[in-house]
């Protein structure tokens, strides 16, 4: 009977997997079954290992499997090729997509679908982001009204900001409709274990971004400033912070 | 040399799609199975949910990427998180499978067979040991469901299966459905193969719905126990007693009740199998 070694084996059963191509090597020593030849018992596995991570796939990446259909497949095939899993946690199987996507086919009559897919990594990656408790509205009473211009957030870490060229957040909502280009700011952020994007307009985006770099509340009220008349930046840069707030997006107030 | 591991009595899988049913209407199976990919997390809901759930039942942890008898060396990370996980929670045991799912840095995430030789069984006793020894604890190895048979096994899966459990000393998972699986696509007798494992070793039963295909059976985790498996249930808690037992269902995922419904299930058939063993030695 034919043999091999445990480690040729599984060579030859991964370039099997790999490439959709039974391997000869690995088909030599596989047992034909009366309904099935050997080729046809790895085709089982191939089928499986494909069909599996395509399902991952398709689950990180909803909204672009939305957008492409039936051509979602031929992404991820091409995909798995270039990029199998390099992880034990199928979690980290697409962590490429959005990179890969920009130079794939499917893009070229689609120039906002990497960004579509940045978006839902996005997503996936704050969904499991370190906890952290939000501040409360209450919890920053007691700081008095002279020490407000040297109060410095800090942010939840499960947030992200996705600067684009497409307003994506619009696109997410209707896969197969055709945006027009134009510039967003997204935040995405998890608060009570729910993931949420919203776009932000020039004012916040500007505002968080001054937070985003620890500045004390007194640069966030100038980046405001930059938008507003000078009386009315302080009420404005208020009002961010309440929504900030509310969102559950701010995890720490101090002077230091 | 036996394993010795507390009887959990009917557990389910503790799936995303049921977090609600089983936070809103109370932990009403017995004891939760979580895969522990699915926990190795930095924050989020998936965590909060476990530690829930675990304030008040037993909980196991299934991993699906140990990959025991890949060729590669063992990933130290995921060791370290499994180990890092296992203290948190305290799982009743720790379990994976007798397969591999890597090569070189390349994880299949699927549970591909070994070859039962000479040389596998002393690849995958050693690897049990290093991860007995990384864990600090035994831990407890499932037959998978095969659709390959190797020209050059020199042994039956049971044999291999029974021989790793002795030389590491380590505890069975005993996936009746994987073996009733395996037993159509090879053409063994699944009787056979729960007579050739070994009293003591085996630490929980897992139950499943398969799929058939005409050629072969697929271990698809989608459908209710088939009453063939049922069959072979009976048998096997007529040979091993009383074992943990778990419903395995993870696609075309049924409501939380339904799910519960198959549970209780096995609860009965172990009831009335084990009442007709007494009566008949009575």
């Amino acid at each position: 009977m034919p043999s091999l070694a445990l480690r040729d084996l599984q060579a030859s059963f991964w370039r099997s997997l790999h490439s959709g191509t039974a391997d000869p090597g690995l088909t030599g020593v596989v047992l034909p079954t009366p309904s099935l030849e050997p080729a046809a018992r790895v085709d089982i596995y191939q089928g499986m290992y494909f069909w599996r991570l395509h399902e991952v796939l398709r689950e990180d990446y909803p909204k672009t499997h939305e957008a492409l259909g039936g051509e979602f497949e031929t992404l991820a095939r091409d995909y798995l090729v270039a990029h199998p899993s390099e992880h034990p946690s199928v979690r980290h199987l697409g962590a490429r997509l959005p990179d890969f996507v920009e130079n794939h086919a499917v893009a070229r009559t689609r120039p906002w679908l990497a960004e579509l897919a940045r978006l839902e990594r996005a997503r996936v990656d704050v969904f499991d982001a370190p906890d952290a408790t939000p501040l409360a509205a209450t919890d920053l009473r007691a700081v008095p009204p002279e020490a407000w211009a040297d109060l410095r957030l800090g942010l939840i870490p499960a947030l992200d900001v996705l600067p684009s060229a497409w307003p994506v957040h619009e696109v997410w909502a209707a896969p197969t409709e055709q945006p027009a280009p134009r510039p967003v700011v997204l935040r995405v952020w998890r608060h009570d274990f729910v993931v949420f994007h919203a776009a932000m307009d020039a004012i916040e985006a500007d505002a968080f971004s001054a937070v985003r770099a620890g500045s004390p509340f007194g640069d966030v009220c100038e980046a405001v400033a930059a938008h507003v008349a000078s009386e009315t930046a302080p009420a404005e840069a208020g009002a961010l912070l309440v929504r900030w707030i509310e969102d559950g997006l701010v995890a720490r107030a101090g002077l230091t | 040399m036996a394993i010795s591991v507390p009887y959990l009595g009917h557990g389910v899988g503790l799936r995303p799609r049921h977090y609600p049913a089983i936070l809103a209407d109370g932990l009403r199976a017995d004891w939760f199975e979580a895969i522990s990919e699915n926990y190795m997390l930095r924050g989020g809901r998936p965590l909060h949910v476990l530690e829930r759930v675990r304030a008040e039942r037993p909980i196991v942890l299934h991993g699906v990427s140990l990959s025991l008898g890949a060729t590669d060396p063992l990933n130290a990370a995921y060791l370290t998180e499994l180990r890092a996980l296992a203290d948190r929670f305290a799982p009743a045991w720790v379990s994976d499978h007798l397969c591999w799912g890597s090569y070189g840095k390349h994880y299949a995430h699927d549970l591909l067979p070994l070859p039962y030789t000479d040389e596998a069984l002393d690849h995958v006793v050693g690897r049990v040991e290093q991860v007995q020894d990384a864990l600090g604890r035994q831990i407890v190895v499932e037959n998978v469901s095969s659709y390959v048979e190797f020209t050059h096994s020199t042994m039956p899966e049971w044999e291999f299966l029974a021989a790793v459990a002795a030389r590491a000393d380590c505890g069975i998972l005993l996936d009746v459905n994987n073996v009733y699986v395996s037993a159509m696509n090879h053409g063994f007798d699944a009787e056979r193969y729960l007579a050739g494992i070994p009293l003591g070793r085996v630490a929980q039963i897992h139950l499943a719905g398969h799929t058939d295909n005409g050629t072969h059976l697929l271990d698809t985790h989608d459908h209710p126990v088939r009453d063939e498996v049922w069959d072979l249930y009976r048998s096997a808690v007529a040979r091993f007693g009383r074992v943990s037992t778990l419903v395995e269902w993870d696609d075309r995922i049924p409501p939380f009740e339904d799910l519960l419904a198959e549970s209780e299930r096995a609860r009965a058939a172990e009831t009335e199998t084990l009442a007709h063993a007494v009566a008949r030695t009575a």
